[in-house]
């Protein structure tokens, strides 16, 4: 045990060095992919309340497939699959965008919890007491909206931050991919793991303390509390 | 006929594997609902610090760090101290572990919904701890748990492709085998595509309608 901690402070500075950059791409590909969930989960949810009914059967046949697919064949399918098309991606690109195509499917149902908690009759209520439509976003819906859809974003933000490992399987050069390279210099692969395990809890712990000490504090005052966020 | 026998060349080893990915998904679902349920019901018995602490470091542990990061220090961070693990006994071991940390949540909160009320009248008219659990808690909590577990089972299938890295011989490794000998990556991750969809689109549609009998009528 002593021994372990011997090897892995010896090696921590020459690992660090590589370490901290890859997890700036871990962190990087987090953000952007969840940038891009949350805009295509926008545009979902502008769809299924268009009330059009061809948008509506082709959003839950999106919705239905991407989740049944795995992250890993979504990624390999963008990565190694459509070149064979003629379109081909970075590794990052198309690890942005899998994950973002993936999260997207999740991001929507929590937008949707989000609109679907406020009734409508408020709309209604503030724009016939003279509030302008932006007024009312901004100090009738959003403030509401918050509360709901806050927590569970986060949650899929740390699922998010984990899957995106998923993404060293197609050459991103990021937290895990480093890992397994640095491993197979080393032979030290309890070592290296174990570091780079604690490195993504160090990130994802404490966002996840953050979660449970902000749910109930946004849910005060509100008369029926919606259930803990169990998934995704 | 030529493209049917092309197809069928790589279709009928990716099916193979299929029945692989089902072998793991099902040990991983065993493990980790009884270690889950195993966990849970421990930190229900017994309100100690000592006991629920090491139990909700576990947990922690296993949903704030990646599967494949588990995956990796089971399978070659085991190897290098010696325990070396067969990959596709890596796989069910990893993806139980980390599922039983999803599932010890899950169950607890399915403990917490049955009202403590009816602990403690069943207490009352004289029902031991452990029958009280298994004759009034447990039947109920299913009702509650069995929506996210459902999540869970699908979410698990999708996740034993991530065994793949760990050279179990799963759907996505046998497809990346066969891409390597023959450069058809469209088709061949296609076909695997199509493998999860045929076992995932079912699975969740089944435990949507379970959940549909099993929800407390309005």
């Amino acid at each position: 045990m002593i021994d372990f901690f011997q090897t892995l402070i010896e090696h921590a500075p020459d690992w660090g060095r590589r370490l901290l950059p890859a997890t700036g791409q871990t962190v990087l590909i987090t953000a952007a992919s969840f940038g891009l969930a949350l805009a295509l989960a926008v545009l979902i949810e502008f769809g299924r309340t268009s009330g059009v009914k061809v948008i509506h059967r082709a959003i839950g046949g999106y919705i239905e497939v991407v989740r049944a697919l795995p992250i890993l064949a979504v990624l390999y399918l963008i990565y190694f699959g459509l070149p064979g098309l003629g379109v081909t991606f970075s590794p990052f690109a198309a690890g942005t965008i899998g994950l973002g195509v993936v999260y997207s499917t999740y991001l929507a149902e929590v937008l949707r919890a989000g609109v679907d908690s406020l009734h409508r009759g408020q709309r209604e209520a503030a724009l016939a007491g003279g509030m302008t439509p932006l007024l009312v976003f901004r100090l009738i819906i959003l403030p509401q909206a918050v509360r709901v859809v806050l927590p569970p974003l986060l949650v899929s933000l740390i699922s998010l931050l984990k899957d995106s490992s998923v993404c060293a399987l197609i050459a991103f050069n990021e937290l895990t991919l480093s890992g397994r390279i640095i491993m197979s210099e080393s032979f030290l692969p309890l070592h290296i793991f174990v570091l780079v395990g604690a490195i993504y809890f160090s990130i994802a712990w404490p966002m996840s303390l953050f979660v449970r000490w902000l749910e109930p504090r946004l849910n005060r005052g509100r008369r029926s509390g919606h259930g803990g966020a169990l998934g995704p | 006929m030529g493209y049917l026998d092309h197809l069928l060349h790589f279709a009928m080893p990716l099916v193979v594997a299929a029945g692989v990915t089902i072998e793991v998904s099902v040990g991983a679902f065993a493990l980790a609902t009884t270690l889950g349920l195993l966990l849970a019901s421990i930190r229900f018995f017994m309100p100690s610090r000592l006991v629920r602490l090491p139990i909700s470091i576990y947990v922690e542990v296993f949903r704030n760090v990646p599967s494949l990061t588990h995956l990796f220090i089971i399978f070659f961070g085991l190897a290098y101290v010696g325990i070396r693990l067969d990959s596709l006994v890596a796989a069910i071991v990893g993806l139980g572990l980390i599922g039983a940390a999803v599932l010890t949540e899950i169950f607890r909160a399915g403990f917490e919904a049955v009202h403590i009320g009816q602990r403690e009248a069943a207490l009352a008219v004289g029902m031991t701890p452990g029958m009280t659990f298994r004759e009034i808690i447990l039947p109920q909590t299913w009702r509650v748990t069995l929506p996210p577990i459902g999540n869970y089972a699908v979410q698990l299938v999708k996740d034993t492709s991530l065994v793949a890295a760990i050279a179990a011989p799963e759907i996505m490794f046998t497809a990346r085998n066969l891409v390597v000998n023959t450069f058809q990556t469209t088709l061949v991750y296609g076909i695997a595509a199509a493998l999860y969809l045929a076992i995932c689109i079912p699975l969740s549609r089944a435990i949507r309608r379970l959940e549909r009998r099993m929800a407390i009528p309005r």
